[in-house]
């Protein structure tokens, strides 16, 4: 059976998170030592910032479910106290349905971020690289991947951006369409503007310039970003190159007023100017938004937005959901299939199949000869088939008991073709 | 005769194609997918070929290339904005302009539909080259006006979306402000010289055949009027730097006007143009 224990985010306490973490960073041989655990057939391990967990396709008692948890507790040196109510198990479809969704990002901390495909697909080519999957989890694996490409492709739940810097840099492509060339004014050296900034000069805007209170500081950033340092002095020279302004001082009073943006309004030529304003108090003079082509956005305006972005997703999470149970379903159906019994069946139709089709061609001479001759001939031929069929059919008769008799029958599904 | 039929089959393809077009365009802003914006802009590019193939038929139909009756000079009106609009569309990809262009292409297609019955007998003596030149960069002229102007009111509904502060799903779906910017800039920058020397062309035609009187008549006025005011925003933009909002205002407010001066010359007014 497939089985699935862990602990994420919603489960277990940073503290705990991080030991877990810690504990399999250090040895190299968490793949190996998983594998020998008693009843393990398959395994996979997954860890990343917020979640560990290890997939496994385990013996039909269930037992190995209960080693592996135990396992991973051991391995970060959690005591039974830590561990306690932290892992979550999952076994057959509920843990197929558990990896599809971790896979397609419905149960990570930001719904629908794309980190997440990543890091199970690298630990898939970890695991692969050491031979610990097989049939089952390969297949699981493969699945969980077009599961997550279809909530993708066919939701919007990774449409919208949710994080205020994302929202900032979405807002700057709907008032200049593309960043190329664009200047960009850090005021103040925030760590919020800078990551702002950051991902501005990403998406292709030109030179960043940082006008800061103290020089020195300013300068240090500017080293970072290949960009200028400027005093606030200077600020209002500067405000007529720029073409997106990021403030995030902690100055009490406006440092940018409306009358300064007025004044300056015909040296800009009357570009267009985003100004974006996260400092609190806010630096910028909420009048300046009545000037035209002037876009001011102040921090609870771009939250306002990422809390709608974040709802909109929520409601596309519904709809991922869905197909994450089509998923689910067509491999719980594939799964089915790979138990003997109606491989067995299959073998046998495809067989009846192919002698019916040879007789039919064969039936112009056939008819020739006496009825009874062709009887004879008749029953040679089905004792032919028989006689082949005879071994295979067999060994996955006397092997269907035991786990290894997956691979068998996926063998014979391939060889035979009859998916 | 049967070039006739053929031209008239190829235009009926080409109405029921831009009325597809146009319920693809529109339906894309309701439902928000780009994807229908795509299909449509296809199929309008369809009906713009089977319009050209209509053009075709008229030149090969008759003397000069463009019969100054009602239909053709409507269709010709939607085949200049379209063409316009589509290459527009190939360099810009702001597929949204669609679903205000299309229907006033359908507008324009409709009404030379309407006008076929009646094929009025064009008058003999604007039978010229000189008329034809006139015509042609007149349309054109005015046909990149109109884009301009739709780009105008893009970028207030753009602009109102943004200053409300809110990123709805319409303001995701209007081209950035930056774009409808330029498109109005480049409209302006081509559709003023065309204007301009198809004024030129028709003035001197008049000169030559009419002699007097032309001046005062309603239609000479209106256009007269038109290039003026277009001319200022050019004149506004480049030596002024009227920019963004301001620009799209004017140009919004400018194209409504004209439209009803047009109309009201037109009911109210005899004039030489009356084939128009």
């Amino acid at each position: 059976m497939i089985a699935l224990t862990g602990l994420n985010h919603k489960t277990a306490s940073v503290a705990v998170r991080e030991k877990i973490f810690a504990g399999c960073q250090e040895k190299k041989d968490v793949l190996p030592a998983l594998r020998s655990i008693v009843g393990v057939e398959e395994v996979l391990y997954l860890s990343t910032c917020n979640r560990v967990e290890v997939i496994a396709s385990i013996a039909e008692d269930g037992k190995a479910l209960k080693a592996l948890s135990a396992f991973l507790a051991q391995n970060g040196g959690l005591t039974d106290q830590e561990a306690a109510g932290c892992f979550y198990e999952y076994r057959d479809e509920e843990a197929v349905r558990h990896i599809f969704r971790v896979a397609s990002s419905l149960d990570s901390m930001v719904m629908g971020e794309s980190q997440i495909l990543g890091q199970v697909k690298d630990a898939y080519r970890d695991a692969l690289e050491k031979y610990a999957t097989g049939v089952v989890l390969n297949r699981l694996m493969h699945c969980s991947f077009r599961a997550a490409k279809r909530v993708r492709s066919e939701t919007g739940i990774a449409v919208n951006p949710v994080s205020v810097s994302h929202a900032a840099v979405e807002l700057a492509k709907k008032i200049f369409g593309s960043l190329d060339g664009k200047k960009i004014l850090l005021i103040g050296a925030g760590e919020m503007a800078e990551l702002t900034g950051t991902q501005l000069i990403e998406k292709g805007a030109q030179s960043i310039i940082i006008a800061n209170r103290s020089l020195a500081q300013a300068e240090l950033l500017a080293e970072k970003f290949h960009g200028k340092a400027v005093s606030l002095d200077s600020l209002e020279k500067k405000l007529v190159e720029t073409d997106i302004v990021i403030s995030s001082t902690g100055a009490p009073d406006f440092i940018v007023t409306a009358a300064m943006l007025k004044k300056i309004h015909h040296q800009r030529r009357n570009r267009l100017l985003f100004l974006i304003d996260i400092a609190v108090p806010r630096d910028i003079e909420p009048a300046a938004s009545e000037l035209e082509n002037v876009y001011l956005y102040n921090i609870d305006n771009l939250q306002d937005i990422v809390d709608e972005n974040v709802h909109a997703r929520r409601k596309e999470a519904i709809r991922a959901e869905k197909i994450v149970d089509e998923e689910v379903e067509r491999f719980v159906n594939w799964q089915r299939e790979l138990e003997s019994v109606p491989t067995i069946v299959s073998l046998h139709n495809k067989a009846e199949d192919i002698v019916k089709a040879e007789m039919e061609k064969a039936s112009g001479w056939i008819g020739n000869l006496t009825k009874e001759d062709q009887e004879k001939i008749e029953a040679l031929v089905h004792s032919i088939v028989n006689k082949v069929l005879h071994s295979p059919v067999t060994v996955m008769k006397e092997e269907s008991s035991d786990i290894s008799s997956r691979d068998i029958v996926a063998a014979v599904r391939r060889l035979f073709r009859l998916d | 005769m049967i070039l006739n039929n053929l031209e008239l089959i190829s235009f009926k393809i080409a109405l029921i194609l831009c009325a597809v077009s146009t319920i693809g365009y529109l339906s894309s802003l309701l439902v928000r997918r780009v994807k229908l914006a795509k299909i449509s802009t296809w199929i309008l590019s369809t009906a713009f070929v089977f319009l050209t193939v209509k053009f075709l038929f008229v030149i090969i139909n008759s003397s000069w290339f463009l019969n100054p009756d009602s239909r053709d000079f409507l269709s010709f009106c939607a085949w200049t904005v379209c063409a316009v609009y589509l290459v527009l569309q190939f360099k810009t990809k702001t597929r949204v302009l669609g679903a205000f262009i299309s229907p006033l292409i359908l507008l324009f297609m409709i009404a030379a539909a309407g006008e076929e019955a009646g094929k009025s007998i064009r008058p003999q003596n604007l039978q010229s080259g000189l008329t034809a030149l006139h015509l042609f960069l007149t349309i054109f002229g005015e046909a990149l006006f109109v884009i301009a102007s739709c780009a105008g009111l893009m970028f207030i509904m753009q602009n109102r979306l943004l200053k409300s502060k809110k990123l709805s799903g319409m303001s995701r779906l209007l081209p950035s402000l930056n774009d409808l910017d330029r498109i109005n800039h480049l409209c302006l920058l081509w559709g003023f010289p065309l204007l301009s020397v198809g004024v030129i062309a028709g003035v001197i035609f008049a000169q030559i055949s009419w002699k007097t009187g032309w001046l005062t008549d309603p239609k000479i006025v209106w256009t007269f009027a038109a290039w003026m005011i277009y001319g200022f925003l050019l004149h506004q933009r480049l030596a002024i730097g009227w920019k963004g909002y301001r620009m799209a205002l004017f140009s919004g407010i400018t194209f409504i006007l004209l439209l009803v001066s047009y109309f009201g010359v037109k009911i109210c007014f005899p004039t030489l143009h009356n084939f128009i």
